[in-house]
């Protein structure tokens, strides 16, 4: 008895699958489980088995047509069976199921198309991409007159040249404009909203907004500084590895200096100046932090020049101290706060703003414990200072005391430092700001192996 | 009828000897005396004095182009002046036995025929005449500028009035003879039965032979002169004219009373150049040019070399021959032997020709040898050449004022030419003075009642009718034919095939019942003279309609295409018209010279109105409109179409209509693109309409382009705007069809509202393969719908079997193919 074999259901949601190969041929004697072709769904290939044994009497497809699942592609059967109820109906897709001795009387004859009848795809010549592809001239006036900006637009013309129906198709994703909003449209490229406040949705000039606008938002393009920092920390976390180490030190020997400073009359400096002192100080001891990594290569500056980060109107700006480590505390203080002045008036030449090799940044004053700075890159660590926090201490005589501590956040850029030593450098950092702020670094440490 | 002439084998098979008879050579004896009494002294000075004023017409243009001025006058003349010194003898003794009636066609040498023919109507008509004809030429424009000057007799002021005519024709001036648009080599005047001169050799000799036929067919008085120069019988439609002047027919089949041959006079003004080719030793056959009078005709043309040398040896052989010609035994071949002194132009130095061979010529120059035999005769005096000489100086400087003189003579403004192009008048008849001759009435006639029991519509409820009971487009083309002819009596068909076979389509089937002999007839195979003719009979006052049987043949009457139908008009400011219709029938199936669309090259060329009508209904109605006006029109058919009934009109009204020229005819209403065709195409293009319509949903705009020139864009455009995309396509090969002419001009009047560039299918660059793959060669609705999915807009699920990409577009440009 002769058994259809069908195209199985390779999934719920496979419609259909490429038959792409038969691995039989009318008259073949198949058992049943032979492979009798290979299928493919758009995710996976598999082998079509046959379900029963005996004769291939029909086969209804011919290879790389796309066979609707649960359509019968082949008979089984014995020799002389009729098969033809069991040819599936024509598709309406165009494919020509074939079968047995009729494939040679096929009236389709599609096999006559010659070797120079080709089907070369709309526009060859393709031009590119979106408005690069070219706007027919109606597209670009109807364009114009619904107030369509065509940069965005994909064409569906010959080469994907952007032809009318694609304005038309765009516009139907909009609201309808009103007069006063096709002219806000129009002359100053504004666009409407999803869905305007006006009748059947259409937008108002209410309704119009500049270009990315985001609703109840006040949108400012980002232009200048903004724009400066924005690319440069992108890049800063997208190009290095960063880990941020923290700590605190005991604020009471700087208290003490700061109070004996005031004292004697000399220059008032500020904790920062302090810590931008000891940092130049804790440098000596750790070379290696005051360096520049670029991907193959390392430098390591002789000098310190400090990056210290100021908060301006404008935006974070990180005036560069040149040669700070060669500076007295004095002096350094005055270069900083002169620098800070020149940031926020903006008067500090932009030379001045490049060339670190180590940056500062605090966020004490604002009231911040602890956060982690980001590198300035390629610059391989940054110090951030936190605000004063009030912590216990156990005296040497086992008496637990308060004393006003500062956070340190140590980001470094693990490409280029492991932990254990920026560590060492913030044990190196700390140690001096409790024991001898202002002063020399007591005990230069050697960096270990 | 040819049936009555039975090609019997025994007298075409039996053996014999072909003799021809003598050709007379310069037999003319010259008696002074003699011609004094027939004459009389006056005519003899007269023909001196004629002489001398061509002379001296020539002799100014040679000081004019060669030195810049005469007498004192300075002018720079930058056109052409073909000078005909040394052969005035020849004109004046041609014209002075002609009257007004007797017309002639010229050269572009004919400077001394006009004159010559000039001043001898100038002799013979009265003043009241004169006057009559001076201001109302042109409006009186030509007049005015010599009256104020005027001095003495009207026969003085009209010899003025000759040589500013036409000199300021010959500087290009508004007042010239024709208003300055026919310069020298085709400057004519009719009033005085100077028709036009003609800047291509021996472009006179087949339409000088069709003003001939017009005189014969409506008996009009007067003979016909086709003044052409030796190397004119190098030319094949001076052949073509000469052997179509002599058909046997004249003389066997047409009507008692027009039997005879074509009153026309084929004079080779022979002066044994052609530029600087010598026609008798170096590049022609037949040593004496009236040898070949022989090979025409049993009457040998009657041909004749007589001496142009001797003004008297002219007027003796004019009117012999006139005589024969207005016996009938016409027609004429006339060799007049004469010698220019001057070159083929000032440019020419006639460095083919010894200097001692122009001396000797000289030393027996007409002018003086005339003068001699004057004198000798007692008739001048040395004071009498010498009074003469300063009359016709102070006329000709008078003339040469003038007309150099911008203030008196200005020049057309250029943009007026554009109104001259086309004469656009509608005439009933041509001569409303005579009934038209009908053999069989209109409602005896066997076709007419064949039709009237055909189907008029091409559709009955809703089914096509078949072939044989439907009215069809070579019934409609029968019917605007025949009913001009019961209107305009003047109207004559003719070409390959038209009588007894009813044309080789059978349009004309029918015709031959009710139509005698003079009215239809079959013409030799002889395009250029098929042409020619019916260009010289529609000069001469005639409609014509005539015959191509097949489009490919144009290439045959080129010249008489090109440069005489289209623009004999405009060159004579509209003074004449041009009511011919030429019927082209665009072939197929016959292969690569039988099947090319050539209407690109007819509309390329200004002057001509070209059509294209692709139903029945169309057919009728603008050969109407064709047949009824005053331009010329070049009348393109299909034969694809012949048997196709109407199938967008209701029906063929059997009633008179006309179809004006110029606005497109739309065949279907859409909205997403515009289809354009030319001729049969239309029938492919609705098969692609269909197919865009079922399975690509898209509606079509689809117009018949009809009238390629005049062509009014307005529907066109107004449907490009609307659907912004357009495919033009015709049977035309594509490189350079009108298509292409059409596309570029819709690109500029529509761009904005493009969405795509407009595309042209033509047939490929190819020649014409054989029937059974035309397919192949002329655009079929695939080709139609591969260009629209590959250069306008994608269809959805559209397969292409075509190559239609601009990159094969570019390869096939690169290729030349």
């Amino acid at each position: 008895m002769a058994v259809p074999i069908i195209m199985p259901r390779q999934g719920q949601s496979v419609e259909s699958c490429i038959l792409t190969e038969w691995k039989v041929s009318i008259g073949d004697e198949v058992s049943e489980g032979e492979v009798l072709a290979v299928i493919e769904t758009d995710k996976a290939s598999f082998d079509l088995e046959s379900t029963s044994s005996g004769q291939v009497l029909a086969l209804f497809w011919e290879e790389e047509d796309d066979v609707p699942v649960l359509a019968n592609v082949a008979v089984i059967g014995t020799e002389g069976e009729n098969w033809e109820e069991f040819r599936p109906p024509k598709s309406g897709s165009g494919e020509t199921p074939i079968a047995g001795e009729d494939k040679d009387s096929s009236p389709q004859e599609v096999s006559l198309v010659t070797e120079e009848s080709r089907t070369p795809e709309p526009g060859e010549l393709s031009n590119g991409i979106g408005i690069a592809a070219g706007i027919s001239p109606r597209a670009r006036k109807l364009a114009d007159r619904m107030a369509i900006s065509i940069e965005d637009l994909q064409g569906t013309g010959p080469g994907g040249r952007i032809i009318e129906r694609d304005i038309r198709s765009f516009a139907k994703k909009r609201p309808r404009l009103s007069p006063v909003a096709a002219v806000m449209a129009r002359e100053n490229a504004m666009n409407p909203p999803f869905r305007g406040s006006g009748l059947a949705g259409m937008a108002l000039g209410s309704d119009m907004r500049r270009p990315g606008a985001i609703e109840g938002a006040e949108v400012e393009p980002v232009r200048g500084i903004r724009k400066v920092i924005a690319e440069r920390m992108m890049k800063s976390l997208s190009s290095t590895a960063q880990l941020t180490l923290h700590s605190f030190f005991e604020l009471t020997a700087v208290q003490v200096l700061r109070k004996q400073r005031l004292e004697e009359g000399k220059p008032k400096v500020s904790i920062n100046d302090l810590i931008a002192h000891g940092l130049l100080e804790a440098i000596q001891a750790h070379p290696e932090m005051n360096a520049h990594f670029l991907g193959d290569k390392m430098a390591i500056f002789e000098k310190v020049h400090l990056g210290v980060a100021v908060d301006t109107p404008r935006g974070l700006m990180v005036p560069v101290v040149r040669n700070a480590s060669d500076l007295s505390l004095e002096d350094l203080s005055g270069t900083i706060g002169k620098a800070a002045l020149q940031c926020r008036e903006g008067s500090l030449s932009p030379d001045d703003l490049t060339g670190g090799s180590f940056t500062l940044t605090n966020l004490g004053m604002l009231g911040v414990e602890t956060f982690t700075p980001v590198l300035n890159a390629p610059e391989v660590a940054i110090l951030g200072v936190g605000g004063i926090v009030l912590r216990p201490k156990r005296l040497d005589s086992g008496e637990i005391v308060f004393a006003d501590f500062l956070p340190l956040s140590l980001t470094i850029d693990h490409q280029a430092v492991d932990g254990s030593p920026a560590a060492r450098f913030l044990q190196t950092l700390v140690d001096h700001m409790e024991k001898n702020p202002g002063g020399k670094l007591s005990q230069p440490k050697e960096p270990q192996p | 009828m040819p049936k009555s002439q039975i090609v019997e084998p025994a007298r075409e098979r039996k053996t014999g000897i072909l003799s021809f008879g003598e050709i007379p050579l310069n037999q003319y004896k010259q008696d002074i005396v003699r011609e004094k009494q027939a004459l009389g002294s006056e005519a003899l000075l007269g023909i001196y004095e004629d002489m001398l004023l061509i002379r001296e017409f020539e002799n100014m243009l040679q000081s004019i182009k060669t030195q810049g001025s005469f007498q004192g006058i300075e002018y720079d003349h930058k056109g052409p002046a073909h000078l005909s010194i040394g052969q005035e003898a020849s004109a004046v003794g041609q014209a002075f036995l002609l009257g007004v009636d007797d017309h002639i066609f010229g050269s572009h040498r004919s400077h001394g025929e006009i004159l010559a023919k000039g001043m001898s109507a100038v002799r013979k008509l009265d003043d009241e005449s004169l006057m009559e004809i001076m201001t109302s030429f042109l409006g009186g424009d030509c007049f005015r500028a010599v009256e104020k000057e005027g001095s003495g007799t009207v026969r003085n002021l009209a010899r003025d009035f000759l040589l500013y005519g036409s000199l300021a024709e010959i500087f290009g001036r508004e007042n010239g003879f024709n208003r300055g648009l026919g310069g020298s080599m085709h400057a004519f005047f009719p009033p005085f039965g100077i028709l036009p001169n003609n800047a291509i050799v021996g472009g006179s000799a087949d339409i000088a032979m069709g003003a001939a036929l017009f005189k014969k067919i409506n008996r009009k008085p007067g003979i016909v002169i086709s003044n052409v120069g030796d190397a004119s019988m190098g030319c094949g439609p001076t052949w073509e004219a000469m052997n179509f002047a002599s058909m046997r027919q004249f003389h066997e089949l047409w009507d008692e009373s027009r039997r005879g041959g074509l009153p026309i006079l084929f004079n080779f003004m022979n002066n044994f150049y052609g530029m600087g080719g010598q026609t008798a030793g170096e590049t022609m056959a037949f040593d004496f040019l009236a040898r070949v009078g022989a090979g025409v005709n049993p009457q040998m043309m009657h041909a004749e070399r007589i001496d142009g040398y001797n003004p008297l040896a002219v007027v003796d052989a004019i009117k012999r021959k006139k005589t024969l010609l207005e016996r009938g035994e016409g027609p004429v071949l006339l060799e007049t032997i004469t010698y220019r002194f001057s070159g083929h132009s000032p440019s020419d130095a006639s460095s083919y020709r010894l200097k001692e061979e122009i001396e000797a010529w000289q030393a027996i120059d007409p002018l003086h040898a005339y003068a001699e035999e004057l004198i000798d005769a007692g008739l001048l005096t040395e004071d009498r050449i010498g009074e003469a000489q300063a009359d016709v100086t102070e006329a000709m400087t008078k003339a040469c004022r003038l007309a150099s003189d911008l203030r008196v003579s200005p020049r057309l403004q250029s943009e007026k030419i554009g109104d001259l192009m086309f004469s656009g008048r509608r005439k009933e008849s041509y001569d409303s003075t005579h009934e038209s001759e009908l053999l069989l009435s209109a409602e005896e006639n066997p076709r007419v009642l064949a039709l009237a029991k055909k189907s008029r519509a091409g559709v009955v409820d809703g089914k096509p009718v078949s072939k044989n009971k439907v009215f069809q487009y070579r019934d409609a083309i029968f019917e605007a034919v025949f009913h001009r002819f019961q209107k305009d009596s003047t109207l004559v068909a003719y070409g390959e095939e038209n009588r007894d076979w009813g044309g080789a389509f059978a349009c004309y089937r029918g015709l031959t019942e009710s139509l005698p002999y003079h009215r239809l007839f079959n013409s030799p195979i002889s395009e250029a003279a098929i042409v020619g003719s019916a260009v010289g009979y529609a000069l001469e006052g005639g409609r014509a309609l005539v015959e191509l049987m097949y489009c490919d043949f144009m290439g045959r009457a080129g010249d008489e295409i090109f440069n005489q139908l289209a623009k004999w008009q405009s060159m004579s400011a509209c003074i004449l018209e041009m009511p011919v219709v030429l019927r082209v029938s665009v072939g197929s199936k016959y292969g690569a010279q039988h099947s090319q669309d050539w209407s690109a090259i007819v509309s390329h060329i200004p002057g001509l109105q070209v059509v294209f009508p692709s139903t029945p209904y169309d057919a009728k109605g603008m050969l109407n409109t064709a047949l009824a006006g005053t331009d010329p029109v070049i009348f393109f058919e299909s034969q694809r179409l012949y048997d196709l009934g109407e199938l967008f009109e209701k029906e063929v009204p059997s009633k008179y209509y006309e179809i004006p020229f110029g606005p497109p005819a739309q065949r279907r209403v859409g909205k997403d693109i515009t289809l354009i065709t030319v001729g049969a195409t239309l029938y492919r293009a609705l098969e692609a309409a269909d197919i865009l319509e079922q399975n690509y949903e898209m509606t079509c705009d689809l117009f018949d382009c009809r009238s390629l020139n005049p062509l009014d864009y307005d529907l066109l455009i107004e449907s490009v705007r609307k659907t912004g995309k357009v495919l033009l396509s015709s049977d035309a090969c594509e490189r350079g069809s009108v298509m292409q002419d059409i596309a570029s001009n819709i690109s500029q009047l529509a761009f904005d509202h493009l969405d795509a560039p407009p595309v042209v299918v033509g047939s490929r660059n190819w020649i014409t393969p054989c029937a059974e793959v035309e397919s192949d060669f002329f655009p079929q609705p695939s080709w139609i719908l591969d260009a629209i999915h590959d250069r306008i807009i994608p269809l959805d699920g559209h397969r292409m079997t075509t190559n239609p990409t601009t990159g094969e577009l570019l390869r096939r440009q690169r290729a030349g193919i």
